[in-house]
């Protein structure tokens, strides 16, 4: 070959190299605070240079700092485990025990079931349960962790191969070992190596998830045999106990679908047992006559047969309890803790009687063809109505002992012989949930009811003392659940027979111990909404309190606690399902002197109440073609399946394909101040109150684009404002269950805690606590805010202010394959759990943003599906927990605004309106009826396409997760906006003749500032502080290949050259 | 026509497959910026422009060849500019897709339509890389044949 074509050939080949070392390059800096993240590496510092009064607003406790201040990592990986010990013990729910728990210690015991050796501890993708963990057989014998050689796993493919494996959640763990004290039993090592040995094919993993045709992987008899045919030989040796663990996933992405499961597996559902899980119960009653059954999930299995079974001894339900919570179980089980938990969803017999589920799955419409646009062409018909969980089975079943409303009809009856029955229907109960010890309870004098009313607002409470006597002879805790009953009128607006309003626990009572436990009831959470009424002023809808009698009991859950109102109904106790006590009900006369019908008809910030959401109804659109559940007639109006809805509604059309918003091009937006002149910066506003009129002085300084800017890039990196004195920050992260991101890989190196690259423990990941329903479980508010507290002390650590979590939408039904992740079926529990976490958080200055505001109510299609309903159940049961957790009254005083100051948007729509652009949920509700002043951003790159729409919402920022390097790399006219719906295009300029965008944006910022000032960031913001840009190794990389080939590509050109005219000559 | 083909040597032929790459390149790019509005390729006329002066590079390189021989100064200039176009089109596409290719891959594996386009978008991509492939080959060889 000749020497020119060859240097030729160089260059070219150079010139390839330099051109991929540019895109590598500028691709790396576009995503750089991404990148950092995966890589642990640091491209930017806020440095503060006068370091006085910086880090002083929010520390870590010092238990958790070494004597110089820097942080102590063994102590809070200790207080980690103990934590999470904690709630899985108070979250576990005792539902059946003949007297075979307690065991004691130093029991022999057997496990079964290969969930007995990989547990669900956390999800294969959302709240994962990262790191080093203790699994169950280390919880029942041993006494110090195996970290090293027992990190969690979840699936993965292996792209080059395309090979399903088992991968780590952390690369290794070289550092510390931490002691426990066990139950003290001795494991059965042959069943344990058995099932050890049948994972490596199984593969199960400890972060799993549901599918669309699960099979739970539960290995069979011969396959037990297979691997050891002389298994039984052990159990003469292990047979104090046979402990048998069943297990069903939850997991961000994917549901469970009615019918889905692998066939032959003899069930034909995915909650139900499979005949080798009742294999696996039947070769434990051969090891032993004492069973007792662990359901590992955060969904509802299928265990009325297991219920109704003498042979099984004890059954506990344990969650998805995280990566330390089988030390909990295990406290549990040998009777170091007593339960104390209650469920916090209700197990029906069968999931498929739930009204919700006749419609949950994958529905599109008939005539998709006049959808244009992405994700709009699936819808479910929620024509359940306001009957979710329990308030269904307890409502019917209150129906049915009345002898009303066609109650005990065929239409919903899966378990019942006949007619529909509530004891063949329900195996288990909402809020259900037995102990060791046995407690009495009563009413300390009458409530205190407490109705005061401020201008329009009226604020009604009544406050129950209850006090609980431990008449046992062990320790425990009680929940106090308290119910209430609102006077129903046939064929009136529908009303649930019994709804939790509120709970409080005790503290651990010594046996003969007793306290009195206060429970205060908002008593706006037993009004009704009613759409329909007449507001007189041109607007409809309001929440109404009926004059009547209302009763309220407590109970053992919801059942319990609506047997004790019939009791006090004067209804006959042979004609109930379950025991009853008329003495634990309370019952007044509520009358309009009292309390008016229209009480609640201002919220609490003082805002009108009426219909925000009529586009949710189905039949708004297209009146009469969906029927929702009626008390009046359960058997008439039990849902059907909507399974080919066709659109007929030109306004429906419209609203699927994204007609919502028109940018305005000439409006006079001389009003809207900007670019002024002034020296307020953002430091100086840490702690200011929302209304405080600085905030007025300090936006204005803000030029428009500065203000879209922030309105656009909702984070992780968030953008700077120069003229305030902000900087690019990464300022967000996942997850409900601890923050993502290890504690060497802080974004905030400077902070004297910061815990250094190479200390022994650096690479544990916080994500390690228990999935949602078990937290909600506890009925334990100081629990739910203990952990906001921890959390946010992680996030000091990690140098995050503001957490994508916890998850708030409902269980609408078991199916959800991401209930793990979320608490309950139930909108007050849900909601003053999550307002516990959010209050505890933001003591360290973590701000919590609950999700998915809102009706995330399955994963299948979550991507833009359009869930219809009526407003009535909208706000009674999504949007109820959302309120509680936003208006968080029992916090929010004149002084002290408490409210939560985060949100993240729902993928899904409202009706067929995307809930990003829904004006009525975010703005008339959100943040007038309730008063919410903080940072709303989309989900995931959600509704891009709908800019205009999105930040004139309400919404106040894009969650724009990877994109970094704002105003250079980064910019408004990204193309990655450039496909909108109503054909604008996106640039600094766009708002220019919009005044009520330009408003908008200004009130995100006002928004998304105020929530900042309120955060731990504040910790390293004085007038000093600016970024430092710092080197990377992969930037120095990219810089060094650029260098290189460019000089290469120009030497090779050059010989070319030379050569050429060495040729020529 | 047949006289200027019978001028090409290997290396024009390597051209012209790459400019027939950046062509189908182009297609593949613009079929995935068409196939839903969501996943438009925002930057797609910044990408079309350097796919198609690419290809218009690598023909031009051959022509050039023809006029003024083998390892003319223009003629090389042209390849590699051509070959910088390829690279930054394949850089434009991949740069806008990362977002997806992010999803796809974590939180949003269940997405069929983001599947479709990611695997258009494949085609795209993997054509621009192979035409600068062809081209750095092509590079190495004569363009025309030269008289023995």
């Amino acid at each position: 070959m000749k020497k020119t074509n060859i240097f030729r050939g160089l260059a070219a080949l150079m010139t390839f190299l330099l051109s991929i070392s540019v895109i590598v390059g500028n691709t790396l800096e576009s995503f750089s605070s991404t990148i950092d993240t995966a890589l642990g590496t640091q491209s930017e510092m806020m440095v503060t240079d006068d370091q006085d009064a910086v880090y002083n607003r929010f520390t870590p406790p010092a238990e958790l700092l070494n004597e110089d201040g820097t942080g102590n990592s063994h102590a809070l990986i200790q207080a980690a485990i103990d934590l999470n010990r904690k709630q899985a013990a108070e979250g576990t729910v005792l539902l059946k025990n003949n007297g075979v728990l307690p065991l004691s210690t130093g029991a022999s015991v057997t496990l079964f079931g290969i969930r007995s050796q990989v547990p669900i501890l956390g999800s294969s993708f959302g709240v994962k349960a990262f790191g080093g963990f203790i699994n169950l057989d280390e919880a029942l014998q041993n006494n110090i962790t195996d970290f090293a050689h027992h990190i969690t796993t979840s699936l993965s493919q292996n792209w080059a191969t395309g090979q399903v494996e088992r991968g780590y959640t952390t690369d290794g763990w070289s550092g510390d070992e931490f002691e426990f004290d066990g139950a003290g039993y001795k494991v059965n090592p042959t069943m344990t190596s058995i099932y050890q040995k049948l994972n490596e094919t199984y593969l199960h993993t400890e972060n799993a998830g549901p599918s669309e045709e699960y099979d739970p992987g539960e290995p069979s008899v011969k396959e037990i045999e297979s691997v050891n045919a002389s298994y039984k030989d052990s159990f003469a040796q292990y047979g104090d106990a046979s402990i048998v663990v069943i297990g069903r996933p939850s997991a961000e992405s994917e549901d469970y679908l009615p019918g889905g499961i692998v066939s032959g597996l003899g069930a034909e559902e995915p909650l139900a047992l499979t005949t080798n899980e009742r294999d696996a119960i039947a070769l434990a009653k051969e090891c032993s006559d004492k069973v007792i059954v662990l359901v590992n999930s955060a969904s509802a299995v299928e265990i009325g047969e297991l219920k109704d079974n003498p042979d099984i001894d004890a059954i506990l339900w344990i969650g998805a309890p995280g990566s330390y919570g089988m030390l909990g179980v295990a406290d549990i089980l040998v009777g170091k803790t007593s339960p104390s938990g209650g469920l916090a969803d209700i197990f029906a017999t069968y999931n498929m009687s739930a009204p919700a589920m006749q419609n949950m799955g994958n529905f599109s419409y008939k005539n998709a063809d006049v959808i244009t646009r992405e994700n709009s062409s699936n819808y479910i018909i929620e024509a359940e109505g306001i009957y979710v969980g329990y308030r269904y089975y307890e409502t019917r079943y209150f129906d049915a002992v009345l002898g009303e409303g066609n109650a005990t009809g065929t239409a919903g009856a899966y378990a019942s012989t006949s007619g529909w029955d509530y004891d063949k229907e329900v195996a288990y109960g909402f809020g259900y949930g037995l102990s060791y010890t046995t407690f009495d309870m009563e009413y300390e004098g009458e409530p205190v009811f407490n109705v005061k009313k401020d201008g329009d607002v009226t604020t009604a409470t009544a406050t129950f003392n209850v006090k609980v006597t431990n008449t046992g002879n062990v320790a425990g805790k009680k929940s106090v659940q308290i119910y209430g009953q609102a006077p129903y009128e046939r064929g009136g607006i529908e009303k649930s027979a019994i709804q939790l309003l509120n709970y409080a626990k005790t503290d651990l009572l010594q046996p003969g111990e007793s306290q009195t436990v206060p429970v205060e009831v908002d008593l706006q959470y037993i009004a009704t909404y009613d759409s329909s009424f007449d507001n007189g002023d041109g607007t409809f809808g309001t929440y109404i309190a009926d004059p009547g009698t209302y009763y309220f009991a407590f109970g053992n859950g919801a059942h319990d606690a609506l047997n004790n109102i019939m009791a006090a109904q004067g209804i006959d106790a042979g004609s109930l399902v379950g025991e009853s006590n008329a003495s634990y009900a309370y019952s007044t006369e509520i009358t309009e002197d009292l309390l008016s019908r229209t009480a609640f008809a201002f919220s609490k910030t003082g805002t009108k109440i009426s219909n925000q959401l009529p586009y949710a109804d189905w039949n708004y659109f297209q009146e009469g073609e969906v029927t929702y559940l009626s008390r009046a007639d359960w058997n008439g109006t039990y849902p059907k399946s909507y399974t080919d809805m066709e659109l007929t509604n030109q306004e429906l059309i419209d609203y699927l394909n994204g007609k919502y918003y028109t940018i305005a091009t000439d409006d006079d937006t001389s009003d809207i101040v900007w670019d002024k002149e002034g020296d307020l910066m953002f430091y100086e506003m840490a702690g200011l109150d929302f209304a405080d009129e600085k905030w007025e002085e300090l936006l204005s300084e803000m030029s428009l684009e500065e203000a879209q800017y922030l309105a656009t890039f909702g984070g992780p990196s968030i953008p700077g404002a120069t003229s305030i004195g902000t900087v690019e920050t990464y300022m967000t992260e996942n997850a409900g269950n601890g923050v993502a991101v290890n504690l060497n890989a802080s974004k905030d190196t400077e902070a004297p805690w910061n815990i250094k690259s190479d200390d022994p423990n650096g690479n544990w990941h916080p994500e390690v606590f228990e999935s949602s329903p078990l937290t909600a479980a506890a009925f334990n508010p100081d629990l739910a805010k203990e952990l906001g507290e921890f959390i946010g002390i992680e996030s000091l650590f990690t140098g995050i202010p503001i957490l994508w979590g916890p998850g708030l939408n409902t269980h609408r039904h078991a199916y959800n394959g991401r209930n793990g992740e979320y608490y309950s079926e139930d909108p007050i529990l849900s909601g003053y759990t999550a307002m516990e976490f959010a209050i505890g958080a933001l003591e360290y200055g973590l701000i919590a943003a609950p999700k998915h505001y809102a009706f995330n109510d399955q994963e299948t299609n979550r991507a833009g599906v359009a869930p219809f309903m009526t407003e009535q159940r909208a706000r009674e049961v999504e949007l109820r927990a959302y309120q509680i957790a936003f208006e968080a009254t029992k916090y929010d005083t004149e002084d002290n605004n408490a409210g939560m100051r985060g949100l993240m948007i729902s993928f899904s729509k409202i009706g067929p309106v995307e809930c990003t652009v829904s004006t009525g949920l975010m703005t008339e509700i959100l943040k007038k009826e309730w008063g919410f002043t903080g940072y709303a951003v989309t989900d995931i790159y959600d509704d891009f396409d709908l800019y205009g729409a999105v930040l004139t919402s309400g919404a106040t920022c894009y969650d724009t997760r990877g994109m970094s390097g704002f105003y250079t790399d980064t910019t408004l006219d990204s193309p990655r906006f450039a496909n909108q719906a109503d054909g604008s295009s996106i640039s600094a300029k766009v708002f220019a003749g919009d005044a009520r965008a330009q408003q908008a944006v200004r009130e995100s910022a006002h928004n998304v500032l105020f929530a900042i000032a309120s955060s731990n960031l504040m910790n390293r913001y004085n007038a000093t502080t600016h970024v430092v840009k710092l080197n990377t190794w992969w930037r120095t990389a990219y810089y060094t290949a650029i260098g290189c080939t460019a000089l290469l590509t120009a030497l090779f050109v050059v010989l070319f050259i030379l050569s050429r005219k060495k040729k020529e000559a | 026509m047949a006289e200027f083909m019978k001028k090409l040597s290997v290396g024009s032929y390597f051209n012209i497959v790459a400019a027939i790459l950046g062509i189908v390149g182009l297609i593949a790019a613009l079929i995935c910026s068409n196939m839903t509005l969501t996943y438009q390729l925002g930057n797609m006329g910044t990408i079309g422009c350097f796919a198609f002066v690419g290809a218009v590079l690598a023909l031009a390189s051959v022509y050039l060849a023809t006029v003024f021989g083998n390892a003319d100064i223009a003629g090389t200039a042209a390849l590699l500019l051509s070959i910088a176009c390829f690279a930054a089109a394949f850089g434009n596409v991949l740069s806008e897709r990362i977002l997806l290719i992010a999803g796809l891959f974590s939180y949003d594996s269940v997405n069929t339509v983001g599947w479709k386009v990611f695997y258009v978008t494949v085609v795209a991509m993997a054509a621009f890389l192979v035409g600068c492939l062809v081209l750095i080959i092509g590079a190495f060889t004569n363009s025309v044949k030269t008289a023995e």
